[in-house]
């Protein structure tokens, strides 16, 4: 099995405590590059779903003079999703309540910049 | 009460540690020594984070303060913790019903079991139900069970014997003001009546205004858009003073149905909230009644807890017009 660049990357983030997965997923099309979740989560259905999610966000920051989107975190009672991007690829992990966001965002953003 | 209040500080300075600060600060809420409780509670929570009793007294000390966001933070964290967790889910149905969300109400003190139903939540849960019975069409007057006239509604607050007297029922104050007043100190008598002024029928020509007096201005917006991407209320104007309103919702179509499809199929409940941030701006949203989507904006030097305090603000907002309009 062949390892993408995004491998080590995304098992980092997935170390994080209450991370259950992240991936890499193309913007444009919804498909995941790359992911490492655990048994259970339905990566696919959520990777197109996330990257739906960054690109109305990208596109209404656009209409609205807010500049290029950073970052986005979407959160629910049990925990949420959080993306960053970069061009057309997002990089999105899935974590439950009890995981560190804000340690969590450092990492995503510093990862998104080499994301290519 | 001083006595008892002397006796579980004194329990409390031999071991820090312990539990016995919030039967404390509960205590010190009662006897309305409310900026002592405040601390007591804030410092017991900070040794014991996770415990949901000790959310639920914090809740309802803000709720005595007058401080109804607060509390309905408190309150969530508790159900958090314990999702079963009848005082704070009673505690929300109270605040719901303040905002006009009778369904929510309803739904919530519904879920209190029937074990823990006192006679306030009974009569609680009665009066909501009676209210969303009569709920009026458009623009017609609100009318309470008692019969009060349309233009001064009340609600009664159930007879609570002082054991079973909860803070939402004593503290939540139902009266549509801007900013929640201050809640009387609980009663010694058993009931007390509080008045709901009729809310005046909307303005159509005002509703880009709708959110003005909970923004400050300073390149903060908020919009209200429907499921189908349409403004109901609210503005954007860019940095060119062009009115983006409908840009803006158009481009967001959708974004409610999918953060909850993504949240079902990874089973973390009910989506919350959604924020982006941008170079130049931070952008809140969150779902609003009747499908709606909330989006709240504010310069991206504008600390993120201080937008999503003014996302709760703007949805409470849109939640009272709503249920004037609908």
């Amino acid at each position: 099995m062949t390892k993408t660049p995004y491998a080590e990357l995304l098992a980092m983030l997935s170390r994080h405590r209450g991370v259950v997965g992240s991936f890499v997923v193309s913007e444009r099309d919804g498909l995941a590059v790359d992911s490492n979740v655990q048994i259970g989560v339905h990566a696919e259905a959520v990777a197109a779903l996330a990257a739906s999610l960054h690109r109305k966000a990208r596109l209404a920051c656009g209409a609205a003079g807010c500049g290029v989107v950073t970052f986005l975190r979407l959160d629910a009672e049990k925990g949420g999703i959080c993306a960053a991007g970069r061009d057309d690829l997002v990089l999105v992990t899935i974590s439950e309540a009890r995981a560190n966001i804000g340690l969590l965002r450092v990492e995503m953003m510093r990862a998104a910049k080499a994301l290519t | 009460m001083p006595d008892e209040i002397r006796r579980l500080s004194d329990d409390l300075a031999r071991d820090p540690s312990s539990l016995v600060f919030m039967p404390l600060a509960e205590a010190l809420r009662r006897a309305g020594q409310l900026d002592v409780a405040l601390r007591v509670a804030v410092r017991g929570l900070d040794r014991h984070p996770y415990l949901p009793d000790a959310h639920d007294v914090l809740a309802r000390i803000h709720a005595d303060r007058g401080d109804l966001e607060r509390a309905s933070d408190e309150w969530e964290m508790a159900l958090r913790l314990d999702p079963s967790h009848a005082q704070a889910n009673l505690g929300l149905g109270f605040i719901e019903f303040r905002r006009g969300d009778l369904e929510s109400a309803e739904r919530r003190l519904s879920t209190v079991p029937p074990a823990e139903q006192t006679p306030g939540v009974a009569a609680a849960l009665a009066h909501v139900r009676s209210a969303l019975g009569a709920r009026p069409a458009k623009g017609a007057a609100v009318v309470m069970p008692n019969g009060s006239p349309p233009a001064e509604a009340t609600v009664v607050s159930p007879p609570l014997a002082p054991s079973e007297a909860m803070a939402p029922a004593e503290s939540v104050v139902v009266r549509e003001t801007p900013a929640p007043a201050p809640a009387a100190p609980e009663q010694a008598t058993p009931r007390t009546t509080r008045s709901v002024p009729e809310l005046p029928a909307p303005d159509p020509s005002r509703t880009k205004q709708l959110f003005d007096s909970v923004l400050d201005g300073s390149g903060q917006y908020a919009l209200l858009v429907d499921a189908d991407g349409l403004v109901l209320a609210g503005a954007y104007t860019d940095a060119t003073g062009k009115d983006v309103a409908e840009v803006i919702a158009a481009e967001l179509a959708g974004v409610s149905s999918e953060a909850e499809r993504a949240m079902r199929h990874l089973g973390l409940g009910a989506w919350t909230s959604l924020l982006v941030e941008a170079h130049e701006a931070i952008v809140a949203m969150t779902p609003a009644p009747n499908a709606s989507l909330l989006v709240v904006t504010a310069a991206r030097t504008t600390p993120v807890g201080l937008v999503r305090l003014l996302l709760d603000r703007a949805l409470a907002r849109a939640r009272d017009w709503l249920v004037r309009v609908s």
